[in-house]
């Protein structure tokens, strides 16, 4: 089911979490939310959701005016970061507990649960406590326990962000084939651009409590809208007064129009892929990213003279 | 090394000479006529009544306080309103109270002749002090604070997340706190009611004021001690005195069971 | 709802209690709590309490050590009696005392019916206090602390008196001010043990007690309010000092 966010504003006492935003989130996408802490994507996610109300505007939800609807009555599936778990249910009752209030039949219920346990491969865990599981074991229960009652749409707030690296990368994918599987509308709030880079197919950009953009994780990297997307997403030095991607810079070993003179401060061998960071002549600092193949064929040194120039097309934004 | 044993021969002896040795004498003094004698002098009709009093003191007591305690509580951890700050700091204020002013508070209020609205309630045929009413009052005013305190910070504990994934999968706000609330704060409920309950079977002051100590009418377990020590009836007084050790000692290991599971939930 | 629970169970009776002691305007107050009988009582209850607090802090904090930081068979056990003098109805506890250090006394120390024996009931009541305040803090407390002193050659005394004694201080403060409340309205452990004899052993909420019997509800009344102000000023300064000596950490 589609979601259409108008023109919602939110204030926490003098602090602004929403200033005026507007979203529509297509049927069946998989969007994330991104932006820094503070910047208003989780107030916008409980809006979605009926968590917080909105002091102004209009959320719906399938085309229905929900702005008003209380949480219990608008059918989305909610899964927190930190759980949420019921810590005095077994697994099984914690993915029942939205139908047993719906008092479905036990019998349907058992089967919906089997069904679902399976789903998120937790079988066999249905009469453990949250308190005996992991945490990544824990999430995938609270996922199962909000898709249980087949939401019209899925919310996610930081779902990854309370486990360690290994799980939540492998989490992530594992979030992307459900919902291959699934095909429900998901919307996820994350701060970490990698990994809305990997999951999501729309991306929303929030900052200070406005969208900065909204696009596809290409059109975001390629073409941002602005310095702040930008710097927010993927690397960036500076170079002529020009925020640039370190791998759009080429360097060259004798001056040419448009290149700007630089010694090499230090070299830095990551495996495939190389730093160098330099001195520009006005004494500002900047690095560029080149591949181990590139620097051989260079045979670049500390201490060196070069001359850095942007590549043909690069992505770039003027400095503010 | 020498000082370790020199603190804690301090400190265990200070405790024996202040608790041990003197509970373990009320113990020795209560038998030292038989088993038999102490029988009979807890199984008398006034004991009887005595303890029978204390039992419908706690039984109207406990229950409403732990009522109000939730409700409370969850007014002070979850709702936002005016005088919120007042009412947390209002709850405590019986700890602050001597239980003698307790009983006084009570009589201004209730007293049938010069009290408050203790004329009307006369009228209407209730009578208040000097009768069982007064003394349920003065035994909830006194036990009021205990599941407000134990449950409140338990509370702030289990955070607001496991409600909102209530509301979220389609609970009302009852099935919520019957479902959800209600089972992760159990532990601190169950210590504040044992804690309401201790004090409640033990409270003396208050309910001494209020009470008119009428043997066989108005008299709990806890006068019914004092009646029987002042007439010389140390048996008598040892005896009920054991059976409410007894039942502290009972309260004490509840409270030692739920203590543990409260931190873990 | 809740509010009016409260209402009608503790503050319009403790209202009651304000307005009648003003009942013969403020000098009638004056007149009433100054009545040499009640200035002892009040002079009587304070000095104790503050004794018991004194005594409380020295012997709850170093029963918290002890059970903290010892081992020793039964510590268990000892530690869950701790809480016994809050289980125990008062008038068991003034019994309990009478038995070892009454007129049958076992070993001969009769303080029956002195002032000594209202400490001696007061520190039994306030047991639990200071111990159950500082235990948590003390077990809590990160010994690296205590290491790094000691590494910088601060000897066992210097230790306990600059590092340990300052962090324990808010928690004895805190249970020292709940013990210093509960002392000077103590009633039912005091009725066998110390009784009621004016100027003597009379305490504080006996005069108000006996004020009552005799028919005399604003002198009881007006003793009542000052009992009820020292004890809610007690609560605030010790909760300020405790909270002051608290605002380095963080």
């Amino acid at each position: 089911m589609s979601i259409v966010v108008d023109s919602v504003s939110k204030r926490f006492g003098d602090f602004t979490a929403l200033d005026d935003v507007s979203l529509e989130v297509r049927d069946g996408s998989l969007t994330a939310l991104l932006g820094p802490s503070g910047g208003g994507k989780s107030t916008l996610l409980r809006v979605i959701a009926g968590l917080e109300t909105p002091d102004s505007g209009t959320v719906s939800i399938a085309g229905e005016d929900a702005t008003r609807t209380p949480p219990q009555r608008r059918n989305v599936g909610f899964v927190f970061q930190h759980y949420a778990a019921f810590k005095h249910m077994t697994v099984a009752k914690n993915v029942a507990f939205g139908l047993t209030i719906r008092k479905r039949p036990q019998d349907e219920i058992d089967a919906r649960v089997d069904e679902l346990l399976k789903l998120v491969h937790l079988d066999g865990f249905a009469q453990r406590y949250p308190s005996q599981l992991s945490g990544g074991q824990r999430q995938r229960m609270a996922l199962a326990r909000a898709l249980a009652v087949q939401p019209r749409v899925l919310l996610l707030d930081e779902p990854f962000g309370a486990l360690d690296a290994t799980v939540r990368k492998e989490l992530r994918a594992w979030l992307r084939r459900l919902h291959d599987e699934v095909h429900v509308t998901t919307v996820f709030v994350t701060h970490d651009q990698e990994e809305a880079m990997e999951v999501a197919e729309q991306i929303v950009v929030l900052n200070k409590g406005g969208i900065e953009q909204v696009g596809s994780p290409k059109e975001l990297y390629e073409s941002p809208a602005n310095e702040f997307v930008m710097s927010f997403i993927g690397p960036v030095s500076e170079l002529s007064g020009r925020w640039i991607r370190p791998h759009d810079v080429d360097i060259l070993r004798e001056p040419a129009d448009g290149a700007a003179e630089a010694m090499i401060d230090r070299i830095v061998h990551l495996g495939f892929e190389v730093r160098v960071e330099l001195s520009l002549g006005d004494g500002d600092t900047t690095w560029v990213q080149i591949t181990k193949a590139q620097a051989q064929e260079l045979e670049l040194a500390d201490g060196e003279i070069v001359w850095l120039r942007a590549s043909t097309a690069p992505t770039a934004a003027a400095v503010g | 090394m020498r000082s370790k044993y020199a603190l804690r021969f301090l400190a265990l002896g200070y405790l024996a000479l202040l608790l041990g040795i003197p509970v373990v004498l009320v113990f020795v003094n209560a038998f030292q006529d038989g088993i038999g004698a102490a029988w009979s002098a807890v199984s008398t009709p006034e004991a009887q009544h005595a303890f029978f009093l204390t039992l419908v003191m706690v039984a109207v007591a406990v229950p409403l306080n732990t009522i109000f305690g939730v409700v409370a509580a969850l007014a002070i951890v979850r709702q936002r309103f005016r005088g919120r700050a007042l009412l947390n700091a209002l709850v405590d204020l019986p700890f602050a109270v001597s239980p003698v002013v307790v009983g006084l508070a009570l009589l201004l209020v209730y007293g049938r002749r010069d009290g408050w609205v203790g004329p009307w309630f006369a009228e209407h045929g209730v009578q208040i002090i000097f009768s069982t009413p007064g003394m349920i009052l003065a035994t909830m005013f006194v036990s009021l604070p205990f599941v407000v305190r134990e449950v409140i910070p338990v509370l702030r504990e289990i955070g607001t997340e496991q409600e909102q994934a209530a509301a979220t999968l389609g609970a009302g706000p009852l099935q919520t706190f019957f479902r959800v609330t209600l089972p992760a704060i159990r532990w601190g409920v169950a210590y504040g009611v044992v804690l309401t309950t201790a004090r409640a079977l033990g409270e003396f002051g208050a309910v001494s004021v209020v009470s008119g100590k009428l043997s066989g009418q108005t008299e709990t377990a806890t006068l019914f001690v004092e009646n029987r020590f002042q007439r010389f009836d140390e048996t008598g007084a040892y005896a009920a005195s054991v059976v409410l050790a007894l039942l502290a000692l009972v309260t004490l290991l509840a409270m030692n069971v739920i203590k543990p599971k409260e931190a873990q939930a | 709802m809740a509010v009016a629970y409260l209402s009608i169970v503790a503050l319009i009776p403790l209202a009651a209690v304000v307005f009648k002691s003003f009942e013969n305007g403020t000098d009638g107050f004056w007149t009433a709590v100054t009545n040499p009988e009640a200035v002892a009582a009040l002079k009587l209850t304070l000095i104790a309490s503050l004794i018991v607090v004194i005594v409380n802090a020295f012997f709850g904090t170093l029963i918290a050590w002890v059970l903290v930081r010892d081992e020793f068979p039964g510590k268990s056990i000892v530690n869950s009696l701790i809480d016994l003098p809050f289980a125990l109805p008062t008038i068991v506890a003034g019994i309990t005392l009478l038995a070892f250090y009454g007129p049958e006394s076992p070993v001969g120390v009769n303080v029956a019916f002195t002032r000594t024996a209202v400490v001696l009931a007061l520190l039994f009541v306030t047991l639990p206090f200071v111990v159950r305040a500082v235990q948590p803090v003390l077990l809590e407390l990160d010994r690296d602390m205590e290491q790094a002193a000691e590494s910088l050659g601060a000897s066992r005394v210097t230790v306990f008196r600059r590092i340990i004694l300052p962090n324990l201080l808010p928690a004895m403060l805190a249970g020292g001010g709940l013990a210093f409340a509960r002392a000077i309205g103590e009633f039912g452990s005091l009725v066998l043990l110390a009784g009621n004899l004016p100027f003597k052993t009379q305490a504080a909420s006996f005069f108000i007690f006996s004020q009552v019997e005799s028919d005399n509800p604003v002198g009881a009344s007006a003793v009542s309010v000052v009992l009820l102000v020292t004890a809610l000023l007690i609560l605030l300064a010790f909760g300020w000092f405790s909270k002051r000596a608290l605002r380095h950490e963080e």
